[in-house]
């Protein structure tokens, strides 16, 4: 499919996509994911195992803030051998090997 | 009268049966019967429009001679005018509102006494984490750091909410600025978890080509090579002869991999 010229030249393609520009049947949605499901008669039926739940973990002393002070500069890594840099797979092999290596 | 076949069978007094059907709206009673209140006893003198002496009005209009510019009040008279009204009780003689102390409500606040933190206490802040600093964090630890910041975004959203409500007018910006500092460090505790997620995959890529990992679940899987080169080692040869081993398993164990994981994923800082 090819827009029209004049949708061409507004850049229309740029645009993000809305349920306005195409058929009927298109769900953008919310990114939210369902909680239920729909009835046959028009309502809504919420499953619960499908409600999310969201545990927040025991922060008992639990010292880390979203801050880091300022007085310290942001530390720069250093990946001396390894090609990748912190996503060189042997970096991680190397590590597990040195920290852990038995499970 | 239909009334007393509307009652409900109560083995009450008079008085008070009269009182239970005055305070029940729902049942159909006799007009005379729901004037009937608490102080009043004659039923004469209550009745709608018809006290003592009353005149009839040729248009017969039931607020004939009302007014409220004159005060004239109502035509009958209201059984409750002698009855004592409750007087409201001033603020500062209400016992005090006992609330918890520790309750989890509390965390959506930076202040009791204060609703909204003043701009110089918002822009106390440090920078984010950078994702080289994470990069060092365990699972559980970048777990926790995520629901901290979490719930500081709530301090932040709770504290905006107040300001557009009691309209302070000050402080969005440095709210803002504190809030964008928070997701920068969610932005990295991300990033470092999808890195750390790819890198485990190759890294099982890795592991199956390496002599000295045994992937099958089955014996030890980490033999370093100097380790067979050291003859009074602990375990012995019997573990070490299975490393050749390694070189087969092509297919690693599902339940070892995610155990690698977890543990590998949480270095000691």
């Amino acid at each position: 499919m090819q827009p029209s010229r004049i949708l061409q030249a507004l850049q229309y393609r740029r645009l993000r996509l809305t349920t306005k520009d195409v058929n009927k049947g298109y769900y953008k949605g919310t990114r939210t994911g369902s909680m239920g499901r729909h009835t046959r008669y028009g309502g809504y039926r919420i499953e619960w195992s499908k409600v999310r739940t969201y545990v927040c973990p025991s922060l008992d002393g639990f010292k880390l803030t979203p801050f880091v002070t300022k007085k310290m500069e942001p530390t720069r890594g250093v990946y001396e051998g390894y090609k990748e840099g912190p996503k060189d797979p042997k970096l991680y092999l190397a590590r597990w090997k040195a920290e852990n290596g038995l499970d | 009268m239909a009334a007393p076949a509307m009652r409900p069978p109560l083995s009450m007094g008079g008085l008070s049966r009269i009182r239970m059907m005055a305070s029940t709206p729902t049942a159909p009673i006799h007009p005379s019967f729901t004037q009937r209140a608490s102080l009043s006893t004659s039923s004469v003198l209550l009745k709608r429009h018809k006290y003592v002496g009353a005149r009839d009005n040729r248009d017969h209009s039931k607020s004939r001679g009302e007014s409220a510019m004159r005060g004239t009040g109502t035509r009958w008279r209201l059984s409750m005018s002698d009855e004592p009204l409750p007087r409201p009780v001033p603020r500062e003689k209400l016992p005090p509102i006992v609330t918890d102390p520790d309750h989890g409500l509390w965390e959506f606040f930076y202040n009791r006494e204060r609703i909204v933190n003043t701009p110089e206490e918002d822009s106390k802040h440090g920078r984010a984490w950078s994702v080289e600093e994470l990069r060092h964090k365990s699972w559980d630890d970048l777990h926790r750091l995520w629901w901290v910041c979490v719930k500081e975004r709530n301090r932040i959203a709770t504290a905006n909410f107040e300001r557009e409500n009691q309209k302070l007018g000050f402080g969005e910006a440095e709210a803002a600025e504190r809030d964008k500092e928070v997701l920068k460090t969610m932005r990295a505790i991300r990033h470092v978890l999808t890195e750390r997620f790819y890198l485990w995959e190759d890294a099982v890529e890795l592991a199956k080509k390496d002599p000295e990992v045994n992937l099958t679940g089955e014996g030890p899987a980490f033999t370093p090579k100097d380790y067979l080169e050291e003859a009074d080692a602990v375990e012995g040869a019997a573990d070490a002869t299975k490393v050749p081993e390694a070189d087969a398993a092509t297919s690693p164990d599902p339940a070892a991999i995610p155990s690698a994981t977890s543990t590998a994923e949480a270095p000691r800082l």
